[in-house]
């Protein structure tokens, strides 16, 4: 992973510093609390439903275990012992008292890790596949790019102050795991013809209250442009975005108003900033550069590209065999795999993990994958460097620590966002129909007949929990004071499996929490009634639309019958 | 950075109605806005030192070809958290070259100061409750920066060799010297 040099380590030590000056003049009352909003906001620190909530982040979910065990320390130390992975491969924590926040930054600072531009209406930290460097099916390893851009977009001056959130994801495979048409900017990676390297660049996609899926601004940038390419939309986003109506303010919604005029001013920039500016080609990523910084991504010491092939292993056990088929991945390398640590159980919020879990992580981290782990953008943490003769062994440490479960693709393997339990914004909770509906389906060999599937559930529309992309989504809203749940089914997050990016469509009305699990099980039934041999969920719901899964789930309604 | 002491400062606004007037005296120091350039540039002497008041939502390039006339171009925060100003300084800047002043008025807070300083203004109106002190810290917290900006547009990795161990060392040096940060 990428090495933090004396430069990098101080800059985030001057972060904190430049952070505690601003909490010190608020609680000072220097500051006053509409100032120095966007300025916690811009180092993850939220107000929320309880108390304040910080978003750390781990840019490109990228973490190795000396900061996982760091961040349970700090879970332990400051917050109530556990934390949450996000979908954009963050962390969060929920209970730890702004006052202390300051000193919280400095132990992050210690482990080269910050908070920066994790939330407010800046450039986001930026996602990437779990599987990078380590998939069979990448043609570029995204990260040394990914990098050069996480280092440009930090403190840019010019983009701090942007209409509102800018979110970029990047991959650099022929599948795509990071969901980057639903970005404001979507990177895919590849190589020309002529085997240049070169970007993809999408733009304008996001979820949200509009669902809008990236249009395609450029099918082959050159590796080296792209900082100065991205630059031009931010700055023409920056100037022509919306910005008095905060529902109207992403990039997206100036994409579709201005069509072609968007991007004919986006090419018009980017000429500019070349032609005309002061050393305007200044940005131009050296090859010099690319290297340095592709060498804190060499395999870790004692991976080697050919390793020891292993014996089939011994273990016998059906759960082994299941957690084989589901938690394991291929690797590029021979004789390695990369292995999910499920973070999805009954008892617990999907990507929840205590201080313990964590250290648990850390060491299986440090035993089985040379210390290194991955946030995946379904809430789950990835080994990416395990040896294939381990496999029986982390199986065993893997559900000691309760990471085992054999259901990574399946329906209780869901994304969800905190919800109304923690988040200000949401119009209902999300937690407690996740854990509904993990008890409900916890057979697994109901789950292995359902196969792969993604439920995505949001308790407001601002979507964090991605319910649009979902096989099945569901969105929390909120109608007189009460907790209501609207259905959607088909959506899309641009995986091959679940085929091109599109929002799911609604089913009917909404239902009330009640009823949510049970209308869940009857969209399940009638797949499985409709299905035909060996057809996916979503491949069903293509083939027979959404008509035949209407009928079964309003039979399942009876709050929402006595409140009409 | 230049702190502006608004009772000491010689620029001043056109008196009289908002929009273009009839006739527009060319006093020294006039700060117009753009309806109010309109109705004067064919008029104004050379010589006589004039600066713009800019919207943010009025485009740099529009004037683009005026500029060698201005001694000075006010940009406005109507919120310091539209950011809409910062583009159009580095603009100035680094597109038009523009050499005369850059001032930032409106809702200037001192937390702004690193941004306007590195998007290219050299001056600034404070909002008045706002401590100079507090602005100048603001801007001493940084080592130095990963992207260019309108002062060098090199970003740290177009610096020369050893220009980021040099500013690492530089900061160690600084706290371990005792600074207060």
């Amino acid at each position: 992973m990428y090495q933090y040099t004396d430069f990098d380590r101080q800059f985030v030590h001057a972060r904190a510093a430049q952070f505690r000056d601003q909490l010190e003049r608020n609680l000072a009352g220097k500051l006053g609390e509409d100032e120095f909003r966007p300025l916690r906001l811009q180092n993850g620190w939220y107000i929320q439903r309880h108390a304040p909530m910080l978003r750390i982040a781990v840019p490109y979910g990228e973490i190795s275990s000396r900061q996982l065990r760091t961040l349970g320390r700090i879970a332990r130390d400051f917050d109530r012992g556990y934390g949450h992975f996000t979908t954009r491969q963050n962390l969060q924590f929920n209970w730890i008292p702004l006052v202390r926040s300051a000193d919280v930054m400095d132990a992050l600072a210690a482990v080269d890790m910050h908070g920066i531009q994790t939330s407010g209406n800046c450039i986001r930290n930026i996602t990437s596949d779990a599987l990078a460097g380590v998939a069979p099916d990448e043609v570029v390893d995204p990260r040394p790019y990914i990098e050069i851009l996480r280092q440009w977009s930090t403190l840019h001056p010019e983009f701090a102050f942007l209409p509102r959130k800018f979110k970029i994801a990047v991959t650099g495979a022929r599948e795509d795991r990071a969901a980057i048409a639903w970005h404001d900017i979507g990177l895919q990676i590849l190589k020309n013809d002529a085997g240049a390297i070169g970007f993809k660049v999408l733009v304008g996609g996001g979820m949200g209250r509009t669902p809008v899926i990236g249009s395609v601004a450029r099918e082959f940038l050159p590796w080296q442009q792209v900082l100065l390419y991205i630059e031009a939309i931010v700055r023409v986003y920056n100037r022509y975005g919306r910005r008095d109506n905060m529902y109207k303010a992403r990039i997206k919604i100036l994409v579709k108003a201005e069509g072609q005029k968007f991007f004919d001013a986006v090419e018009a920039e980017f000429a500019h900033i070349l032609k005309d500016d002061v050393d305007g080609a200044a940005h131009l990523i050296s090859l010099a550069e690319l290297e340095r910084v592709k060498r804190s991504f060499e395999l870790p010491a004692g991976v080697t590209e050919a390793g020891a092939p292993a014996a089939p292993p011994t273990e016998t056990a059906p759960a082994f065999r299941r957690w084989l088929e589901r938690n394991v991945h291929g690797h590029r390398l021979s004789g390695y795999r990369a292995v999910t640590l499920s973070l999805k159980r009954a008892g617990q919020a999907p990507g929840d993990v205590t201080a313990d879990q964590m250290d648990a992580a850390a060491a299986i981290a440090d035993r089985f994958s040379h210390g290194e782990l991955r946030v995946t953008h379904d809430q789950n943490l990835v080994l990416p460097w395990v040896q294939e003769r381990d496999l029986a062994e982390l199986w065993q440490a893997a559900r000691e620590a309760s990471f085992a479960s054999p259901n990574i693709g399946l329906f209780t393997d869901m994304i969800a966002c905190p919800g109304g339990d923690f988040c200000g914004l949401a119009n209902a909770r999300s937690i407690p129909i996740a854990a509904e509906i993990t008890e409900r389906f916890a057979d697994l060999d109901e789950l292995y007949d359902i196969g792969d599937i993604d439920l995505h559930i949001s308790g407001c529309i601002n979507s964090c929990g991605h319910h649009h992309s979902g096989h099945i989504g569901i969105l929390g809203v909120d109608k007189d004071g009460k907790e209501w749940y609207q259905l959607s089914l088909g959506g899309s997050d641009g995986s091959t499996l679940s085929g091109p990016s599109v929002p799911g469509r609604v089913i009917g009305p909404s239902f009330a929490a009640d009823e949510v699990t049970d209308a869940i099980e009857a969209l399940i039934q009638t797949y499985k009634q409709q299905r035909a041999a060996n057809e996916r969920f979503i491949d069903t719901v293509r083939r027979v639309g959404i008509e035949p899964f209407k009928g079964p789930a309003n039979a399942v309604r009876h709050s929402t019958a006595q409140a009409a | 950075m230049k702190f502006i002491d608004l009772p000491k400062d010689p620029w001043h606004p056109l008196g009289g109605e908002d929009g273009p007037p009839v006739s527009i005296n060319a006093d020294p120091y006039l700060l117009l806005d753009l309806s109010q350039w309109h109705a004067a540039r064919a008029a104004w002497p050379a010589g006589v030192p004039v600066g713009l008041k800019l919207a943010n939502d009025q485009d740099v390039e529009s004037i683009g070809a005026d500029l060698p006339r201005f001694a000075l171009i006010a940009l406005h925060f109507p919120k310091w958290v539209d950011g809409r100003a910062y583009s159009q300084a580095r603009l100035l800047r680094s597109r038009y070259r523009f050499p005369g002043e850059v001032r930032a008025t409106g809702e200037v807070l001192v937390d702004m100061l690193p941004l306007l300083q590195r998007t290219g203004f050299d001056a600034v109106v404070l909002r008045a409750d706002q401590s100079r002190d507090a602005a100048e810290r603001a801007l001493s917290f940084f080592p130095g920066h990963y992207q260019g900006d309108v002062r060098d547009n090199r970003p740290l990795f177009a610096q020369p060799p050893g220009t980021a161990e040099r500013l690492a060392n530089k900061a160690q040096e600084f706290i371990s010297g005792g600074a207060s940060i």
